[in-house]
């Protein structure tokens, strides 16, 4: 049993280093093999858009940088804890350039999932808004289930280690996830959050006035108040038609990128003479 | 007279609801309008999931059904788009929309933005 921990900062024994090893160090104690790896010391480059991995299944062009490395690591791994400080607002772009290159991903028919969990120090109470975002996106993209996340208020570089709860909290989080390793319980244990697929807590409103959506995995509802109180009600038909869902995933490349070629190639001719000025036009 | 024509294409997923043939036929009468569907299902079941190869083929060939709506009243041509977004929401896709022509495709993709329901 192998618990990989991402962490997404920068700083060597910072906050979310800490906390990570707390975990792992819990992880460790229900038997867990563990690993770090700091993402900003890889290489990660940009995707280059080219789409060539999107037509061309596993290849990627962007061959001289540490992603595939990361990728096999976490192929590796039986759990894994992302980490990443939130600066503004959400996590840091690390985590994003990663989840950038994982289109390539996608052309895999989901394999079973397995857990994560995500640690999240920050400074400022209200700053933290989108902090679940990248680190769900980049779970879901990988076919992982998380099952639970926390995020700890701590400032000053290692300043987490004065508060005794979050760091008893942070091992606790790795001992659960070894244990949800070993007993193959991959059940969402943290806060349930407003949205009951990604178990966060942001709700986008919909131009009819009268539908809400978790903008993270689509699921619609509706909005009421109760005694009031915000009630937000998702048909169970709707949950099984989340973003990420082994079948959407497959409907969105089936049949919204893969036949983008066609389109592109129909159009190739008359793109190029539009396109012809903006590219004379300050020329990069 | 111009003429507003224009071709709606859901794949698998993308419509909110099942489209009915006789929910359309019910806008074609009340918006006074032509409709048509057209229904292309080339997936096989495999893994639990139905599946089909769609890299390298002809937009047209993928599964997907189609509404294509037409008028030479922009009116009625408009409400009736806005009624159809309102129950399957708008297709998704930039090439949703092929075959369609332009005075049909800008109305269509102008509508979207308000009551495509996304």
């Amino acid at each position: 049993m192998k618990i990989l921990a991402l962490n997404g900062s920068f700083r060597k024994n910072g906050n979310t280093e800490i906390l990570l090893k707390q975990a792992l160090m819990g992880g460790e104690s229900e038997g867990a093999e563990v690993e770090i790896l700091r993402l900003t010391d890889c290489k990660i480059k940009p995707c280059r858009g080219c789409g060539l991995c999107l037509f061309k299944e596993n290849v990627c062009q962007e061959k001289d940088d540490d992603v595939n490395f990361i990728f096999s690591k976490i192929e590796e791994c039986d759990g894994m804890i992302i980490g990443s400080p939130c600066y503004f607002l959400e996590t840091t772009a690390v985590i994003k350039q990663l989840v950038d290159r994982c289109w390539i991903l996608g052309h895999e028919i989901r394999k079973p999932p397995k857990p994560a969990t995500v640690i999240i120090p920050y400074a400022t109470n209200g700053w933290i808004p989108y902090i679940m975002v990248q680190p769900n996106i980049l779970l879901n993209l990988l076919g992982m289930k998380k099952i639970n996340q926390a995020a700890f208020l701590v400032q000053g570089i290692s300043e987490i280690v004065l508060d005794q709860d979050s760091m008893d909290l942070a091992y606790y989080l790795g001992k659960e996830l070894s244990m949800a390793i070993r007993k193959k319980d991959y059940t969402y244990r943290g806060e349930p959050g407003i949205c009951p697929v990604c178990h966060d807590w942001n709700l986008r409103i919909l131009k009819d006035y009268a539908t809400v959506e978790c903008p993270l995995c689509g699921i619609r509802g509706s909005v009421s108040a109760i005694e009031g109180k915000i009630n937000v009600k998702f048909a169970e038909k709707d949950l099984a038609k989340a973003r990420f869902g082994a079948k959407e995933i497959y409907n969105h490349y089936t049949y919204h990128i893969k036949p983008s070629r066609d389109f592109f190639l129909r159009t190739k001719e008359e793109r190029k003479i539009r396109a012809q000025r903006y590219r004379e036009y300050l020329p990069t | 007279m111009t003429q507003y024509y224009v071709k709606l294409r859901y794949y698998p997923g993308d419509s909110l609801e099942e489209i009915k043939d006789e929910d359309l036929k019910k806008f074609e009468k009340e918006f006074g309008v032509c409709i048509s569907y057209q229904k292309i299902e080339n997936r096989e079941l495999k893994d639990g999931l139905l599946m089909e190869e769609t890299l390298g083929k002809s937009l047209e060939d993928i599964s997907q059904e189609v509404i294509t709506i037409s008028s030479d009243k922009e009116d009625n041509f408009s409400n009736c788009l806005i009624a159809l977004y309102k129950q399957y929401r708008s297709p998704r896709t930039v090439y949703s929309f092929l075959g369609s022509n332009d005075a049909g495709q800008r109305i269509a993709k102008k509508l979207m933005n308000t009551y495509g329901g996304w």
